[in-house]
């Protein structure tokens, strides 16, 4: 039987309808209304949010737990919202409560949900989310949301952020901090931010209440390519050092030495079994003719045949795999892939030890001992006194190049009952240079010539990765399609490549290029539309809040050679552009040489990365790089 | 995992749950595991693939398809094991296969659900490693997910899906329809189906497009049947734009239905063989007409509609059964809309006021209801039963829910009534069924069906099926960007894709409340006290939906263009709702940046070719096609576009602008000419027909070729 007719009536609807009393006030509207000029890309906004966290012993493991309270009014400022209003748990804490009122205080009847929550990046993980969506019916509607997370263990509890969601018109953070408790509160990112703090000592219940006040903030950013949240939201890290119970001192965090000790002892509770793996290294090794070529023949290996599956599931979000179950697998995480590598360089007789490292997602070092810290691990191969970086999650990256997200950071080492931190070496943007050279004429209305690309660094591992995980079949087009950005205006043909599987040498690509329905003629004179790329030309960052953040540093050079036809002259060449900061380097000039026309642009990002303190220059530089884009090359017929 | 696998997954799964195995299916598991892995099982001692494969990402070596109805004990059974042995090639492949996802049923049934998932991964020597899927699986609320260990490029994975149903039911049972194309996204070596069964499951089942036909195997067992059939060689699917694959590729379409006596035969709702030892192949007239005799005899209440006739002074028939039509279409579908929005957005629930309501909540109720108002009416009516093109021709027709409904209403001139939906006109028939063959039932004057004989549904013609768009461009200052004011109007088949993806509920929902002197809901239902806090609560959604519409409208027509557009605003002149060559009209007006301008020394080129919006675009590669086109309808553009030339400027380059490509197959004709200070353009694209065999396939590049040349044209602004 059809059942094309999709309009569908629930006779017995099962949904809750709210007790709807509760309707706004005048004042409440008028609130709205004003906030809404504030605020007109949002629906709803934080009256109040008020942080309260206390903290407690679990008398039975003696560990310290964390019992975080949130109250929040919720007001709609848009003619209607309907929103998710959620909280994240995991294993090492759970939501014992979340209610939603009106503004009566009276419960309104939502059913919170509780699911666990999936992400693309990680195969497996923990986290659970609760929530419930709420309807606003009319603007300057509000509800009242309160709930209660509870941390079984507080070195768990890293930091709490200000920013949410959505704005918010006065939130305070309260930390209720007993004698007992050694905690740091750590002010981060504050400057620019009018963040209260008060301290109260209570002498009957021997706590310090420390409170953070703030008012007008703005809603999460919504930019793209941004900095980690630890660079640009103001919050608190909370560093707990030690505890004492029963008059007896517990060390938790309280330097470097105690996070890399918990470290340690999750590393000693592995069972390694490298004599699985034997066979395989000694087939790396052998015919080898210098340590090097040992190390490297290791290191390729797991980039190539270990797949990175990430299961973030309770303590295995923090140690790592077994390296034989890795090997067996022949999948693991960033940890087993770092284990792997170094329970094989030390079969191969290596110095190789497990290095943990903040990516650049993450604003801190090692300074602050917490485990907001640090959010990846890599391999160190300690040879001739010399330290060397292997990070097996990196595919294609050659033997002593670093990707940009971890350069610059400090790693920690392991080293017996000591560590040693050490920073990864930094690239410049010309390592990763990738260079376009084009030389053309003109025939029959189309540009026609022969190019060369030539990939450097991060952006030769970008591209062999991304090409080696294509269907063989589709390879060609797929390389096709990538040479000729999508338009069928550019056709590609005879390309002759350089080796796609070697990941040491510069990757280099020779094809003849065909630039149709870029000239235009108009009464004898030739129209020219020189350039398809635009590289950046969409960049504008007016309506930015953070820093542009690429993923790695870029040097992009290209040079078109056109061979004006005989009888022709270029009546005008656009004007070349030289702007140069702290950040970045655009040149574009136009030089006509005897009758060959040189157009040639450079862009480098140096530190992968245009801040804030530079979008004025680099605005202007984009708007005149748009017209300059825009600018037809004129050739007239000399007379 | 590429989304395709994790869609096949999601959809063989849709009807398994993770319910633990008893242990009749444990033992059931256990040999069908023993004849697809075991030392007899097919295929298992290959390992090589031809030479023509190699480059391919990977190849099927092997790819097993089959059903089980069985009857244990006083139940019926179902079981589907799908075995695929398939030899990865590259990095993609083994990317593809290093994850398995699947969906969990968690919906509480009646039936009883197993699944299970066999899987190995062997190793180019020949080594085998059966994976642990008890072992290594992670159950989630809503999937279960699987890593698959040690698996290289060069590896095989020998993997099998056993899911298996225990219906409620056991005296009649009708099992899910199934079609499938022989192809997958990778070639496949060996190709095979089989089908067991035993007595009391009626058996309708055909191969087409070249697929063999299935045989029927030697059984020891009485009861038992077993039927197969293989195929070799299959290539790797590549589906081009305009393609029905259950016309081109080699296909099986089956379904099974239980009957346990010859009672529970004739109930079932399907067609079905004679005896339950025959393989129903084909399904003839005669069949059809037995069939839907009873099932579509006319049934309804009709008061309100005998009502609103009484009302009114037809002076025709047409005219009569044409406004019944579109009051059936309000009073039974438009005036409900209003109350599941306001439900919807929990304003307040008003379904107690329509406890009732005629509903029709499938195509028979919809198709009998109406035809009992035509008995009433003694007005002679035929109802017409197709198929959708993309099924095949009628006389293919296997699966009932394959066939659809057409009333063809004898009056003076015949009127069509098809999908019954808030666009829904007389006379306009859902595409698919347009200009195919179908069988007509006839009736009596008693409206009993007492006949059928071949017919032919109606057909469009891209004239009727048409989208004009009229846009008036200006220049913003100093050629910086453009100003456009856009109407268009869209008839026949171009208007209900416009309409379903434009309009909103109260686009028209209050244009059939004026029209039907219809009251809102929010006007009686709810507490009298409650209802001025509803009407406010009503508006502020309307706001809303009224925001987002214009925000849907704003990206569309960027879209079209692959423009960004600023100073958007959208609005609907007409509905077009009640006749189909009546337009749907719309207006807009919006700016964009220069990013169709380029300067040129003191002047500005243009590029004219682009405002008549995106076309399909022909490359190498689509040059080369080599199936046959299958078009949902003939279809045609118009568009006039009107430029303002600024003053002290002067246009060259009209005459690229001119062309006319015109076959049998479309057309693609642009002229320009200066009217004063205006430059007018006009370009008229059609596909004119449903079908074109691959051999007409240069003469549509011919005129799609010339509109995607017509889109590169640019033009010149120059000072005068």
């Amino acid at each position: 039987m059809k059942k094309k007719l999709t309009l569908t009536l629930l006779f017995l609807s099962t949904l809750v309808y709210c007790q709807k009393q509760i309707d706004p006030t005048p004042e409440d509207i008028t609130q709205a209304k004003s906030l809404k000029v504030v605020y007109p890309d949002d629906d709803v906004v934080l009256i109040n949010s008020n942080d309260y966290i206390e903290f407690d012993i679990n008398k039975d493991n003696q560990q310290v737990i964390v019992n975080h309270k949130v109250d929040q009014n919720l007001m709609n400022i848009s003619s209607r919202a309907d929103i998710q209003t959620y909280d994240m748990y995991n294993s090492e804490s759970n939501v014992e409560y979340f209610i939603i009122k009106y503004r009566n205080d009276k419960e309104a009847p939502f059913s919170p949900k509780y699911e666990s929550y999936t992400s693309n990046d990680l195969f497996h993980n923990d986290t659970k989310v609760v929530y419930t969506n709420l309807d606003f019916p009319v603007q300057g509607y509000q509800y009242a949301l309160s709930s209660k997370k509870k941390y079984e263990d507080i070195k768990y509890f890293t930091s709490i952020y200000f920013p949410d969601d959505y704005p918010i018109l006065n939130r305070t953070i309260t930390f209720v901090v007993p004698d007992w408790l050694e905690l740091e509160l750590k002010e981060m990112n504050f400057d620019g931010f009018d963040i209260e703090k008060t301290e109260v000592y209570d002498e009957k219940n021997k706590t310090r209440t420390i409170s953070f006040t703030v008012s007008n903030l703005d809603a999460h950013y919504d930019d793209k390519m941004a900095p980690g949240p630890s660079f640009i939201y103001p919050h608190i890290l909370v560093l707990a050092k030690s505890f004492t119970y029963k008059k007896e001192s517990h060390t938790l965090f309280k330097n470097t030495k105690d996070l890399y000790a918990w470290y340690k002892s999750l590393v000693d509770d592995m069972t390694d079994e490298p004599f699985q793996f034997q066979g395989k290294v000694s087939e790396l090794t052998s015919n080898t003719s210098s340590d090097e070529e040992k190390i490297k023949n290791i290191y390729y290996w797991v980039q190539d045949n270990i797949r990175y599956i990430a299961f973030e599931d309770g303590i295995a979000g923090f140690k790592p795999d077994d390296s034989q179950n890795v090997y067996n697998k022949r999948y693991g995480d960033c940890k087993g892939m770092a284990n792997l590598i170094k329970q094989m360089l030390i079969l191969a007789g290596f110095d190789a030890r497990l290095t943990w490292i903040g990516t650049n997602h993450i604003a801190y070092d090692y300074s602050t001992p917490s485990l907001s810290v640090d959010n990846h691990m890599i391999c160190t191969v300690i040879k001739d006194g010399k330290k060397i970086f292997l990070d097996g999650t990196e595919k294609y990256n050659p033997f002593g190049e670093y990707a940009e997200r971890i350069q610059g950071k400090q790693a920690l080492i392991e080293n017996g009952d000591d560590y040693i931190l050490e920073q990864i070496p930094v690239a410049t943007s010309a390592d990763n240079q990738s260079h376009f050279i084009y030389n053309a004429k003109i025939e029959n209305d189309e540009i026609v010539g022969d190019a060369h690309i030539t990939y450097k660094g991060e952006s030769k591992a970008s591209f062999l990765y991304n090409y080696n995980n294509l269907m063989t079949n589709k390879k060609g087009e797929a390389l096709n399609f990538y040479l000729n950005n999508g338009d069928h205006n550019i056709i590609v043909a005879d390309i002759n490549p350089s080796d796609f599987n070697d990941r040491e040498n510069d990757l280099n690509l020779d094809y003849h290029l065909i630039l149709k329905n870029t000239i235009s003629s108009f009464d004898g004179t030739i129209y020219l539309d020189l350039d398809k790329d635009r590289e950046f030309a969409t960049y504008n960052l007016e309506d930015r809040k953070t820093d542009l953040v690429f993923n790695f540093k870029k040097h992009l050079e290209s040079e078109i050679n056109l061979e004006i036809p005989e009888g022709y002259t270029i009546e005008h060449l656009p004007e070349a552009i030289d702007e140069e900061n702290e950040d970045f380097k655009i040149h574009l000039s136009y030089n006509l040489n005897n009758n060959i026309l040189e157009y040639k642009k450079l862009f480098i990002i140096k530190n992968a990365k245009i801040k804030k303190a530079t979008f004025e220059h680099w605005n202007k530089t984009i708007e005149r790089l748009k017209s300059t884009y825009n600018e037809q090359l004129i050739l007239t017929l000399s007379k | 995992m590429t989304n395709k696998l994790i869609l096949s997954l999601f959809l063989l799964m849709s009807i398994t749950i993770g319910y633990s195995q008893t242990k009749d299916q444990i033992k059931k598991i256990a040999a069908v595991e023993e004849k697809l892995w075991g030392a007899e099982a097919p295929y298992h001692d290959v390992f090589e693939i031809p030479q023509k494969w190699e480059s391919e990402s990977a190849v099927y070596i092997y790819r097993s398809v089959n059903y089980y109805y069985i009857r244990p004990q006083n139940s019926i059974e179902y079981t589907r094991v799908v075995r695929n042995r398939i030899k990865l090639l590259d990095q993609a492949a083994v990317n593809d296969y290093s994850e398995f996802k699947y969906k969990n049923n968690n919906a509480k049934q009646k039936h009883l659900y197993t699944f299970h998932l066999g899987l190995k991964v062997i190793k180019p020597n020949g080594e085998e490693h059966i994976v642990d899927v008890k072992e290594e699986k992670i159950e989630g609320e809503e999937e279960t997910k699987l890593a698959i260990p040690n698996l290289e490029k060069g590896d095989i994975i020998d993997y099998y899906f056993y899911s298996d149903m225990i219906p409620g039911e056991n005296d009649l049972y009708r099992f899910d329809e199934v079609e499938e194309t022989v192809e997958a996204t990778y070639p496949i070596m060996n190709y095979e189906f089989n089908l067991y069964t035993e007595k009391d499951f009626f058996i309708s089942f055909n191969t087409y497009n070249g697929a063999p036909e299935l045989q029927e195997q030697d059984v020891a067992e009485k009861k038992k049947r077993h039927y197969s059939f293989e195929m070799k060689d299959v290539d790797e699917n590549t589906y081009p734009r305009w393609f029905y694959p259950y016309v081109e590729l080699p296909c099986y379409k089956f379904q099974v239905n239980f009957a346990r006596t010859r009672k529970n035969e004739k109930r079932a709702y399907a067609f079905i063989p004679e005896e339950d030892f025959d393989i129903k192949k084909t399904v003839t007239k005669e069949e059809v007409y037995t069939f839907y005799e009873d099932k579509l005899a006319p049934s309804g209440d009709i008061k309100q509609v005998r009502h609103f006739i009484k009302e009114h002074d037809f002076k025709s028939q047409t005219e009569l059964v044409t406004a019944v039509f579109y009051f059936m279409r309000h009073k039974f579908y438009t005036n409900y809309i209003e109350a599941i929005v306001i439900e919807d957005a929990k304003i307040m629930n008003p379904f107690a006021y329509y406890m009732n309501a005629i509903f029709f909540n499938n195509d028979e109720s919809f198709v009998r209801y109406f035809a009992q108002v035509l008995k009433d009416q003694k007005i002679d009516y035929e109802i017409l039963v197709g198929t959708k093109r993309f099924n095949g021709s009628i006389d293919e027709l296997l699966l009932e829910y394959n066939a659809d409904f057409v009333l063809k209403v004898n009056t003076e001139t015949p009127l069509y009534i098809d999908t019954f939906d808030a666009y829904a006109t007389i006379n306009k028939i859902s595409p698919l069924l347009e200009n195919s063959e179908a069988y007509s039932l006839k009736t009596t004057k008693k409206a009993v069906i007492s006949e059928i004989a071949h017919a032919k549904l109606p057909a469009s013609t891209y004239e009727e099926n048409n989208s004009k768009e009229v846009a008036n461009i200006s220049f913003k200052d100093g050629f910086e960007g453009l100003v456009i004011d856009r109407n268009s109007y869209h008839i026949g088949h171009n208007k209900s894709d416009e309409q379903k993806s434009r309009l909103e509920y109260f686009d028209f929902v209050y244009e059939d409340y004026d029209k039907y002197n219809s009251t809102s809901v929010l006007e009686f239902a709810g507490k009298k006290k409650d209802r001025e806090r509803h009407k406010t609560e009503y508006e502020s959604l309307l706001k809303k939906l009224k925001e987002k519409q214009q925000e849907n409208c704003k990206k569309l027509t960027s879209s079209e263009y692959d423009l960004k557009l600023d100073d958007y605003s959208f609005e609907v002149i007409k509905t077009g709702r009640f006749k189909t060559g009546d337009p749907l009209e719309l207006k807009e007006h919006f700016t964009t940046e220069g990013d169709l301008i380029k300067k040129a020394g003191p002047s500005y080129i243009l590029e004219v070719g682009k405002l008549i919006g995106g076309q399909f675009e022909v490359n190498e590669k689509t040059k080369e096609r080599t199936q046959n086109v299958y078009s949902q309808n003939p279809r045609s553009y118009t568009n006039e576009v009107n430029i303002t030339i600024p003053e002290g400027y002067e246009v060259s380059g009209i005459d690229k602008l001119n062309f006319n490509i015109d076959n049998i197959t479309g057309a693609f004709e642009s002229s320009a000419s200066l009217d004063g200070n205006t430059l007018k353009i006009q370009t008229n694209k059609s596909y004119k027909n449903y079908f074109e065999p691959n051999s007409n396939w240069p003469l549509m590049l011919e005129f799609l070729v010339a509109a995607n040349q017509f889109n590169e044209v640019k033009i010149l602004f120059k000072k005068s």
